[in-house]
């Protein structure tokens, strides 16, 4: 399976809370083939978003990625992005396994740092917080189109970073430019974050709720938007939501997780269609979207 | 407080800070000769045409000693202010951002400086080796290092989880100029403005009470508005011009300061 940008296995995070340790991902295995948009589909707390923010090495909390492991095929070179994981860990007979944090983040730091951006990135929820406040979308943009072409004159680099906002259908491109977030709206903002993160060029796209905290129909224009800039499968996606129509619209594959584990794995076409045997969660999220259940053990 | 007074105080207080950055850049260009002054015939005048501020024991002019006296902490305080507030940020953003042993020796550094009280110190440095006014400001922007970097280490620890930072790792940005850039340029530049007026307003007060409890720091004839405001001691009853004015100077440029200070920061985080 060389065609596979990424691979994960077997990962585990878990979390120490007041009353105790958690598993909140517990034993996940994915793939995602080059130029895939492939669904995470899931309630809040089922583990999806930190499945995928382990692959970027933005887990926060602790101890966190407990065991597993993710490759990140990069063209002709793989990362082994948890190799290094079992030098910090300690594993004892009685109790939780123990992790040196602290080492563990500057590993983390100094394997991801030349894969962030140009080889994956992400585009989070409510992306009024996740630009900065006191950066043009402009100045931001230009930052990401640095990234991806560090050697660029600065005129061109500000023709690239106006064309990407043409290319996320801005009305007028000039203008957001110039603007500040707080004088963008939500949908619009999302935009920018959207042109900001494929300024980079990656060839992973990490989309952890785009929509959330959006209108309706913004959501709607948003999710189109992801299926336009996708469909030349240049790059390959990771769209999280917990919006089972979302998911069928945009991905070729979709996973099902729920309490940190991956209930199953169909393509869309088998899901929109009602093809097959559905797990009882799945059949339930369909027919709670007025869908084709299929074959559902619930039915 | 109102938005419309805090507009009020900004520009007040900008408009004096601006004041006596103005007299402390022109006081080298004016020539003066404090001996010469001397006027023993006119001493203890009050205030009028000739004398704007009146004369002092020795018949000399206060408005001018006032203007020269600026001198005094006015390089020593620039000097004191970009030294701690570099230090203090450098110290801060390492000790906010990273971690591991780089971080524990920061902190340890810090805290043991921040342990000293610092005008007792400095009192200390003085009885000691009796340095110069420009020596004293730099033991002061040391003292002050440990202040300035806990304002910004916070300040970065709140950045550092903030989604649009994490965004910019995420986009691959270079962690330095994140650090220095995006947290320590655009985030933190109110602040380190604010403890940058805070430590100048310091040197003053440090000339002035040095100048009062003895004999450091700028010394007789060359004026100081610290040691104008100590003839007080040896004028207390007989004449108040000479020492009222720098007092009131000295009150006023400390007050500046810390509320141009603290209003730039304060407006930096309502707009935001």
């Amino acid at each position: 399976m060389s065609a596979n940008l990424l691979e994960i296995r077997d990962l585990v995070i878990e979390f120490d809370t007041p009353t105790g340790r958690r598993r909140v991902v517990d034993g996940v295995t994915l793939e995602l083939a080059e130029g895939e948009v492939l669904g995470i589909l899931g309630e809040s707390g089922s583990g999806k978003t930190m499945t995928t923010l382990s692959v970027l090495g933005l887990v926060a909390g602790r101890p966190g990625i407990v065991g597993g492991e993710i490759r990140l095929h990069d063209g002709t070179s793989t990362h082994a992005l948890l190799e290094a994981l079992p030098t910090v860990l300690r594993r004892r007979d009685d109790g939780p396994v123990r992790k040196d944090d602290r080492r563990w983040q500057r590993l983390v730091h100094r394997r991801m740092r030349p894969l962030w951006g140009r080889v994956a990135t992400a585009v989070f929820q409510n992306p009024r917080q996740s630009l900065d406040p006191l950066m043009s979308i402009g100045e931001q943009l230009t930052e990401s189109v640095r990234v991806a072409e560090p050697t660029l004159a600065k005129t061109e680099v500000r023709r690239r970073a106006l064309e990407w906002l043409e290319r996320v259908h801005m009305n007028d491109p000039a203008r957001v430019f110039a603007s500040y977030p707080h004088e963008l709206s939500g949908g619009m903002c999302q935009r920018a974050m959207i042109a900001i993160a494929l300024a980079c060029q990656p060839r992973l796209l990490i989309a952890d709720e785009p929509t959330t905290g959006l209108d309706s129909t913004v959501r709607a224009e948003i999710v189109a938007l992801f299926r336009e800039l996708m469909a030349d499968r240049r790059r390959s996606m990771l769209y999280i939501s917990h919006d089972i129509r979302e998911v069928l619209h945009l991905a070729d594959r979709v996973i099902v997780m729920r309490h940190g584990r991956v209930l199953e794995t169909a393509s869309s076409a088998a899901l929109r269609d009602g093809i097959g045997t559905r797990a009882e969660y799945t059949a339930s999220l369909l027919a709670a979207s007025g869908l084709a259940v299929g074959q559902g053990d619930a039915a | 407080m109102g938005a419309s007074t805090g507009r009020l105080g900004l520009w007040v207080s900008g408009c004096i800070v601006a004041l006596v950055i103005l007299a402390g850049l022109a006081a080298p260009m004016i020539p003066y000769d404090p001996v010469a002054d001397v006027n023993l015939d006119g001493a203890l005048a009050p205030p009028s045409g000739d004398h704007l501020f009146g004369t002092d024991a020795q018949g000399r002019d206060v408005a001018m000693r006032l203007l020269k006296g600026t001198e005094a902490f006015f390089l020593p305080g620039l000097m004191a202010a970009a030294l701690a507030t570099l230090f203090g940020a450098v110290a801060g953003a390492v000790a906010g951002y990273f971690q591991g042993p780089i971080r524990s020796a920061v902190l340890g550094v810090l805290q043991l400086l921040d342990t000293l009280p610092r005008l007792v110190f400095i009192i200390l440095v003085c009885t000691i080796l009796n340095p110069s006014i420009l020596l004293i400001a730099f033991v002061a922007a040391i003292l002050f290092i440990p202040a300035n970097a806990t304002v910004i280490r916070r300040k970065v620890e709140a950045l550092a989880s903030e989604d649009y930072i994490l965004a910019h790792v995420a986009h691959g940005f270079r962690p330095a100029r994140i650090l220095v850039y995006h947290i320590l340029w655009l985030q933190c530049r109110p602040l380190l403005i604010r403890q940058a007026m805070y430590v100048f307003g310091y040197v003053l007060f440090v000339e002035t009470a040095l100048a009062y409890l003895g004999d450091y720091g700028v010394q007789e004839p060359a004026p100081s508005w610290g040691n104008m405001v100590a003839q007080a001691k040896e004028l207390f009853g007989i004449g108040a011009w000479p020492w009222l004015f720098p007092a009131v100077a000295i009150v006023i440029t400390i007050a500046s300061f810390l509320a141009f200070g603290n209003l730039v920061a304060r407006r930096a985080e309502e707009t935001r």
